[in-house]
């Protein structure tokens, strides 16, 4: 049974989403501040984590960041503005996915798993990967789809390959830039528009159901089925 | 001339003081020391009126030593030549040392009357150089200026749009025929100084930009030197132009200040909004979910929560609503004459979800003088203020609503609590947009509300410590103006058939 723990400074909230979660079969913890929360991620070892980032005694920034010091556990974060800076910022800072109250307790279920299946799979010195019907060969730099190989160019690939080894994850613009082109180009945007535009149509993805974009903030690569784009 | 007159009277005293003392003693006086005598009542004449009376002094004191104090005596013959030689430089000094002594007394004269508007110069100056509001130094211009220069008129005009505008006067008021030649057609070039109809018209103007007009009538200026009154005009300029643009910041200021609030009060809302939302979409998404197994147990509190939570999102709506009618101005306090227990009875009588089972104790005596109050918007005061107790102090303590009336005639609402008190420091902020305790999850509203509407009605509203610790919040009431005739049957009637 997966544990999740659960960090909010809204109790009613924390009695909804124990309920809701345990009925969909996890084991729920909650921690009402930022200070609870850390301890509890420490000692009971979750094995995914839902934080709000508008916590009382710190800001859910903070707990996200030391959590990441000495943890890998998946880190859902929930927030209440809904701003843009913010959302960017908590995913460079290592969460993995967000999202935006209110929300139904179906979707934060689904995320959830998402989270915990390719936290699961995901290695760094991985040779081969596979996201839904989509099968990379890392080290001959070859994409199936469907047993068809794609004709990609190498940045083609290299993008691909990053969103699909965090597959389910949402990765910033930053996060893809800095990695697939290099340090300096962070901030060329609008590569990712022009390249996101290429990938899908070779994907026959137009709609962009598969690799899936959240307007200023990022691109996430998603199983076919698990959850629907965020816009 | 009265000058003049009254210094050839004193010339003439002196000069008959002298004689009368000189005469026993002519014939043993040289004719050389008489006349250096007679220099004193010329000196006397010319110091007290001028040269003027200097010089018919001058004549007079001729006469005199021709005829009292040269051979023959008591004739205008003048016998030997050197009693010519005599009288002529007696005549021709005399005369240029009135002159001199004249010219001097002009110019200590003019000098003092300078110096005595230097320094009242100097002192309007450093009036200028305070930091006064636009309106109060405009004041201070006028009324200085009108002093200083004993102007009948003095008037003050700034640009309003496109034409000028009279904002300040003293003395007597322009007449229409002024006003529109002091008042140029649009367009029309303006002189740096103009004399027109009486006044006389400076251009105010700061490093060559325009401030304005000043007009002063033209009497008083034409008593005084234009040099000082131009240089004051400048400095006018300076301040006037300093005390606008003094404002203009502060309104950029307070426009940023407003536009930063709105800004945070969209964050707040959202926020507050936000928040039970999110705990209805869990509640309501997970119990519409029909593949979901949750026991009967959890489902009933489920429904409750969405209950309760819909409930303060209506709340907050109303609020929010409340506030935004009454910044707009829409809401105007309609006050109506009632009694305090009224008031009272009127939030007690529906009580929030939240004050259930919490010991709220009512001491309101009967006796009261009656207000004079918008019932609905005071009775949200009081019941936000008695909201926010019951959220800030431990269930089982008791929140006390309690009126007395004060000895300046007002009535003063107070409710207590027992909860941690209020800092001295955060006393004024916990009125503002969305202040709020750390450990609250209520939105920050109730309080600003509670100020908005005790402050539409021009009363106050502060807290301060609770005799027995916590926090208490006053607010006090308008008294209804006492009524002095005697109640008639029909009123009486009329206030029995109210309640």
């Amino acid at each position: 049974m997966p544990r999740v723990l659960i960090i909010d400074d809204d109790r009613d909230l924390l009695n909804v989403c124990s309920v809701g979660l345990q009925a969909f079969g996890h084991d729920v913890w909650t921690a009402g501040t930022g200070h609870d929360g850390l301890a509890e991620a420490a000692i009971r070892a979750p094995d995914v984590i839902v934080l709000d980032l508008g916590l009382p005694d710190m800001d859910g920034m903070e707990v996200c960041r030391r959590i990441r010091t000495w943890s890998e556990v998946p880190i859902l974060v929930l927030s209440a503005d809904g701003s843009e800076d913010r959302k960017v910022d908590a995913l460079d800072d290592g969460a993995d996915d967000y999202m935006t109250k209110p929300f139904g307790m179906r979707e934060l279920n689904a995320r959830l798993r998402v989270s915990l299946r390719h936290h699961a799979v995901v290695g760094e010195d991985q040779a081969e990967l596979d996201v839904g019907l989509l099968h990379l060969d890392l080290a001959h730099c070859e994409a199936k789809l469907d047993g068809r190989v794609l004709d990609l160019t190498a940045k083609e690939f290299d993008f691909l390959a990053y969103l699909a080894r965090h597959a389910g994850k949402v990765c910033t613009r930053r996060m893809i830039l800095e990695s697939v082109w290099g340090p300096q180009y962070g901030k060329e945007m609008h590569y990712l528009k022009v390249y996101a535009y290429r990938i899908r149509r070779k994907l026959g993805d137009e709609g962009g159901q598969f690799l899936q974009s959240d307007p200023s903030v990022g691109y996430r690569l998603m199983p076919p089925g698990e959850i629907k784009p965020v816009s | 001339m009265k000058r003049t007159l009254l210094g050839l009277a004193a010339a003439l005293a002196s000069m008959v003081v002298l004689t009368g003392a000189m005469l026993p003693l002519r014939g043993s006086l040289s004719v050389a020391t008489t006349a250096l005598i007679l220099v004193v009542p010329v000196v006397i004449g010319v110091v007290i009126g001028g040269f003027a009376a200097g010089v018919l002094s001058v004549v007079a004191g001729f006469l005199v030593y021709d005829y009292f104090f040269i051979k023959p005596y008591l004739t205008l013959w003048v016998g030997a030549p050197q009693n010519w030689v005599a009288l002529g430089v007696y005549a021709a000094v005399m005369l240029p040392v009135a002159k001199v002594v004249a010219g001097m007394n002009i110019a200590r004269a003019r000098e003092l009357r300078q110096g005595k508007e230097l320094r009242q110069l100097f002192e309007l100056s450093d009036l200028l150089v305070e930091d006064k509001p636009l309106d109060v130094l405009l004041s201070v211009i006028v009324t200085s200026l009108a002093d200083v220069f004993g102007a009948r008129q003095v008037a003050l005009f700034l640009p309003a749009g496109d034409r000028l505008e009279l904002v300040r006067s003293a003395g007597e008021p322009l007449s229409a025929e002024q006003l529109r030649d002091v008042l140029p057609a649009p367009g029309a070039p303006t002189a740096h100084t103009r004399e027109q109809t009486g006044l006389l018209v400076l251009a105010l103007t700061a490093a060559g930009r325009p401030v304005g007009l000043l007009a002063l009538s033209a009497d008083a200026a034409a008593r005084h030197e234009h040099e000082p009154l131009v240089l004051f005009a400048n400095q006018i300029a300076l301040a006037v132009e300093r005390a606008q643009l003094r404002e203009q910041a502060l309104r950029t200021r307070v426009n940023e200040e407003m536009a930063r609030l709105a800004k945070t009060l969209v964050a707040a809302v959202a926020h507050d909004l936000r928040a039970p939302l999110a705990s209805i979409k869990a509640s309501s998404s997970t119990l519409s979910d029909a593949e979901l197994d949750i026991n009967a147990t959890a489902r009933q509190s489920l429904a409750r929560l969405i209950d309760v939570q819909a409930d303060r999102l209506a709340d907050l709506v109303q609020n929010l609503l409340d506030m935004s009618r009454i910044q707009a101005g829409v809401l105007r306090p309609r006050c109506t004459v009632t009694t305090l227990g009224e008031l009272v009875s009127s939030v007690m009588g529906d009580p929030a979800p939240t004050w259930h089972g919490r010991d709220v104790r009512v001491d309101v005596p009967e006796d009261l003088p009656l207000i004079d109050a918008d019932l609905v918007l005071m009775s949200r005061v009081l019941a936000n203020l008695v909201d926010n107790a019951i959220r800030h102090s431990p269930a089982d303590a008791p929140i006390l609503i309690r009126a007395v009336a004060t000895t300046q005639g007002a009535i003063e609402l107070s409710v207590a609590d027992r909860g941690p008190g209020v800092d001295t420091s955060r006393r004024d902020e916990i009125f503002g947009l969305f202040a709020r305790r750390d450990d609250d999850a209520g939105a920050g509203l109730g309080l600003t509300i509670a100020k908005t509407f005790v402050g539409a009605h021009g009363q106050r509203i502060w807290v301060e410590d609770a005799p027995g610790g916590g926090a208490r919040f006053c607010f006090t009431l308008p008294v209804a103006a006492p009524i002095t005739e005697p109640i008639t049957q029909e009123s009486q009637l009329a206030a029995s058939s109210h309640h």
